[in-house]
């Protein structure tokens, strides 16, 4: 909507800050459980909970993860990186300071490609750092309470610069992005589970004329509303600039429910954060085998995956986006072609009738009973004749229910086709036998009549009687 | 460990625990040195026959153990209790040291008399109606009268060996990292270090020893690298005219008297950049608290009002009732040089001081084994700090902070009575030369022993 209205006139920026949350066994500083959907501060410890004496310890998993992620963004990795206290008052911040990075995070300067349209877009990464989360308020009536197994969480936030120009290439960025984080198994990128979360700030100006005055965008709990809020906020920016106004620096908030930003605060109101180095934590040097272990943890990303996959599998685009979203299904459909499977027969089959059951189950394909293996042979087994297309969708709902073998299934349910021309003869002698005033009706010209002797001969057989062995013994038998 | 040794019974043996109980009363009733304290039920303890196994010992109630308060000397703290034994101490507990009592403090260690503690008056077991000194002043005081052969103190800018000096006992401020800080309750955390307060020398060491090491939940902990232990020189700092006091600076002399009659050889030394010190060292330590202390905001606990309307309310209303003055002034300062656009005319600059001196430091210690100055420059002060105010009493912390801004570590030596008051002199040595810093106590302890106060008794624990 408002992004041809705007760009008509105005030039806009957008710049990111994404938070995610680590898919670490524990917290960022302490032993406690990264669990924060548990039942309500158990999963505390003195130290999560900012009690006198503690010291933080860092999580090695997460530092590794951290630099996972700066490198796959193309970052300059620090060789020394250290946390920063940040300053401010939060109700929910056990220590009143987060413990985050500022002049040393573990990577600077790098890079995110990405498609929108027809084209490969490039946004610059300013930094991708490391930090604890807060606790979590609960309003009960007129009483507030706070459960704290969020607190201490760590979070990867990465920030983008203005490089992103409209509503609609943010929320395109936003989904590649998600796509590499869950590539790189760091994070599950659920934004309405709050495990990514995004701000976003955005200013308009003349084309030519540089940034104009930044707006911080917040709240936004998926990639839609991000696109929506940007829309909006571009828009209502550039009405106040139409009508002679001036824009003010200053974070508002995207009420989804009236689809409109609000003020939250404006600079002047702002924290001063007061970053200082945190005393109660070492640098942290990465040394070779560290750096190793970061570079081993690198996969194909997924804008190269796609790029593969149409190339080396005559692809279209839009099958390879269906391929690659996930890079589990990736590697599950190249692991399939790898058994021998045909490349446009698996993505069918995935897109439809796999897909179906999925949905029907809940399903995610890699961890459905439906193994690449299993899902090679079904297609073998079809490719071989042994069994009909009709059969094997069949099968294939066998082996969701079952969690069997698909030649297991065949074999025991006795669905492999009849291909002997001497046992299908028997059955149509027999067929034929028992309807003898249609036989008679086919051979007086009656030939629709013939679809029904088919017909029968099928269901005498189950459906497992090759059709074209079928069709040429019957018109032998009633020429 | 002759020391130790005369104190093995007073938890196993009921008649001794009965007389140390009244001991212990009779004291306190005098001095206010302990918050809180409790002796084992009689036969539940005994002694494994290790040197610190059955003996007791108090802890400085900025330091968490488990089953004891945690005030730190606060309102705002007063009822809160510990929910972990800091490791230090734990290192204690396991090498069967138990764990009698809390020593007062001036509120979070912010102070050099403990009379800045919102909870009890310590009085110098000397002079009642002089302070013990700080802030670790109720540990000082507590052994100097004889309560216990050891204490724990927090040493961030002298806290330990100050209050020694006062109190006429040894003083250890460990080298940084060497011994754990998880347990101790930060005011400044790149200065401070859990220390130790005894009656002897020999009690200092096998305390130090003990406690150190390693540890798991404090990433700044540091290997102990023994240095050589050898002493042949001592430097000692050549103090300006009029910089101490008549008493202080005749104990001074004394000491380094004795030091040339053991035969050290003794070399003037001067510290250029002990001009910066003090400036240096409340810039870093209040910049350091202010973010230590945002954590205390009645929330989680605490201190609290029992309504408020708002998060920001219930931590205002709660800080306002729960901090002392001089907590607030020096919370106010620290946000005061850390403010963004002034972190390079304060903060990043007094590092660079930091710097400066570890630098001075180091050029000194190539030539000397260990250092000699003095520890404060008058001798224990009246209760209501009638002779010095509060910017001249933070302008005398300059003796003994200068370890904390380089880490090293710095030993309080009984040095005189003056007027029958003790005073004390500091030693400091390069990183992890602790060895060397006992070994010339050791010599000067033959001299002069610690002295004891009227009162002080032995007998009903022999
Ligand atoms: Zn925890």
């Amino acid at each position: 909507m408002g992004d041809v209205l705007v760009n008509d006139k105005y030039e806009t920026f957008v710049g990111l800050e994404i938070h995610i949350h680590l898919l670490t066994e524990s917290k960022m500083f302490c032993g406690c459980k990264a669990n924060y959907g548990d039942e309500p501060n158990t999963n505390v410890c003195p130290v999560c909970l900012g009690y006198p004496g503690v010291l933080p310890t860092v999580n090695e998993r997460a530092m590794e993860m951290g630099y996972v992620v700066a490198r796959a963004l193309n970052c300059r990795l620090s060789r020394k990186t250290y946390f920063e206290r940040k300053n401010y008052f939060y109700p929910d911040m056990p220590k009143n300071y987060q413990i985050s990075q500022f002049q040393e995070p573990v990577g600077v300067e790098g890079y995110m490609d990405f498609e929108f349209g027809d084209e490969i877009k490039r946004i610059r990464i300013h930094d991708v750092h490391l930090e604890e989360d807060a606790g979590k308020m609960i309003h009960a009536g007129d009483m507030s309470l706070q459960d704290f197994n969020r607190a201490g969480y760590p979070l990867l936030e990465i920030v983008t610069e203005p490089d992103l120009k409209s509503g609609e290439e943010t929320e395109a960025f936003l989904r590649a992005f998600r796509r590499t984080v869950r590539y790189l198994g760091v994070c599950d990128g659920n934004m309405d589970e709050g495990s990514m979360k995004c701000d976003a700030n955005i200013s308009i100006n003349l084309p030519g004329a540089g940034l104009g005055t930044k707006v911080e965008l917040k709240n936004m709990n998926s990639p839609r509303f991000v696109r929506r809020g940007l829309q909006y906020e571009a828009q209502r920016q550039a009405s106040v600039l139409d009508e002679g106004g001036k824009l003010i620096q200053e974070t508002r908030l995207w009420n989804e429910n009236r689809d409109i930003t609000e003020s939250m605060r404006t600079k002047e109101m702002a924290n001063d954060y007061r970053y200082f180095p945190e005393p109660d934590m070492p640098p942290f040097c990465p040394d070779d085998a560290f750096m190793a272990a970061v570079e081993e943890a690198q996969v194909e990303l997924p804008l190269t995956r796609k790029h593969k996959l149409m190339r080396k599998y005559s692809l279209s685009s839009e099958q390879a986006e269906f391929i690659h979203d996930e890079k589990g299904n990736a590697d599950y459909f190249e692991r399939v072609l790898a058994l021998g499977a045909e490349a446009q027969s698996v993505y069918t089959w995935l897109s439809s009738d796999v897909q179906k059951e999925l949905n029907l189950l809940n399903m995610t394909l890699t961890r459905s009973p439906l193994s690449a293996e299993r899902f090679a042979e079904l297609l073998r087994l079809m490719e071989e004749g042994q069994i009909s297309g009709k059969i094997a969708k069949q099968v294939l709902i066998d082996v969701f229910e079952e969690n069997e073998d698909p030649s297991r299934i065949v074999e025991k349910k006795g669905l492999s086709q009849i291909s002997d021309p001497a046992a299908i003869a028997r059955i149509i002698d027999k067929v034929l036998g028992e309807n003898e005033q249609v036989v008679q009706a086919v051979r007086e010209g009656e030939q629709k009549q013939k679809g029904f002797l088919v017909g029968q001969i099928m269901k005498e057989t189950g459906g497992r009687a090759a059709p074209a062995l079928v069709q040429k013994i019957l018109s032998e038998k009633l020429s | 460990m002759k020391d130790l040794e005369g104190w093995k019974k007073v938890l196993t043996d009921q008649d001794r625990a009965k007389k140390y109980r009244e001991y212990i009363t009779g004291w306190e009733k005098k001095i206010g040195s302990l918050l809180e304290w409790k002796l084992p039920e009689p036969g539940k303890y005994r002694d494994d026959g290790s040197p610190l196994s059955a003996v007791p010992f108090a802890v400085k109630d900025n330091i968490a153990v488990e089953g004891f308060k945690l005030t730190c000397g606060s309102k705002i703290l007063e009822y809160v209790k510990a929910p972990y034994t800091a490791t230090g101490v734990k290192n204690l507990q396991d090498s069967g040291a138990w764990v009698m009592g809390k020593t007062n403090l001036d509120e979070f260690g912010m102070g050099s008399s403990t009379d800045n503690s919102a909870l009890q008056k310590t009085n110098n077991p000397y002079d009642t109606s002089r302070v013990a000194g700080g802030s670790s002043g109720g540990s000082a005081a507590a052994v100097a009268a004889g309560i216990v052969p050891f204490a724990l103190g927090t040493d961030t800018g002298g806290s330990v060996r100050q209050p020694a000096g006062f109190c006429g006992i040894y003083g250890l401020k460990p080298t940084y990292g060497v011994v754990s800080r998880y347990g101790l309750t930060a005011y400044a955390s790149s200065l401070e270090v859990c220390g130790v307060c005894a009656r002897t020398v020999d009690t200092t060491r096998s305390v130090f020893h003990a406690m150190r090491g390693l540890d798991e939940m404090d990433q700044t902990t540091i290997d102990f690298e023994t240095v050589s232990s050898g002493v042949k020189t001592v430097g000692v700092l050549k103090v300006e005219d009029g910089s101490l006091s008549a008493e202080v600076a005749a104990s001074y002399e004394t000491s380094i008297a004795r030091l040339k009659k053991l035969g050290y050889e003794v070399r003037e030394i001067s510290i250029p950049a002990m001009d910066y010190v003090v400036p240096a060292y409340y810039t870093i330590a209040t910049a350091e608290a202010s973010a230590n202390l945002a954590r205390f905001n009645g929330m989680r606990y605490g201190l609290s009002p029992i309504f408020a309307e708002s998060p920001e309310d219930l931590m205002r209303y709660s800080r306002n009732m729960g901090f002392g003055e001089e907590v607030k002034t020096r919370i106010l300062l620290g946000t005061f040089v850390l403010r963004s656009g002034f972190q390079d005319q304060y903060y990043v600059r007094a590092q660079k001081i930091r710097t400066l001196i570890r630098q001075e430091l180091d050029e000194i210690f190539a030539e000397c084994d260990v250092i000699m100055l003095p520890l404060f420059p008058t001798a224990p002060f009246h209760h209501g700090q009638s002779e010095l105010t509060s910017f001249q009493q933070k302008q005398a912390d300059v003796y003994t902070c200068l370890a904390n801004m380089t880490g090293s570590p710095g030993l309080a030596v009984p040095s005189s009575l003056e007027k029958g008051l003790p005073v004390g002199v500091q030693f400091m040595a390069p990183p992890c030369g602790e060895e060397r810093l006992f070994s010339v106590a050791e010599e000067l302890e033959k001299v002069f022993p610690a002295p004891r106060p009227a009162g002080y008794s032995e007998e009903w624990r022999s």
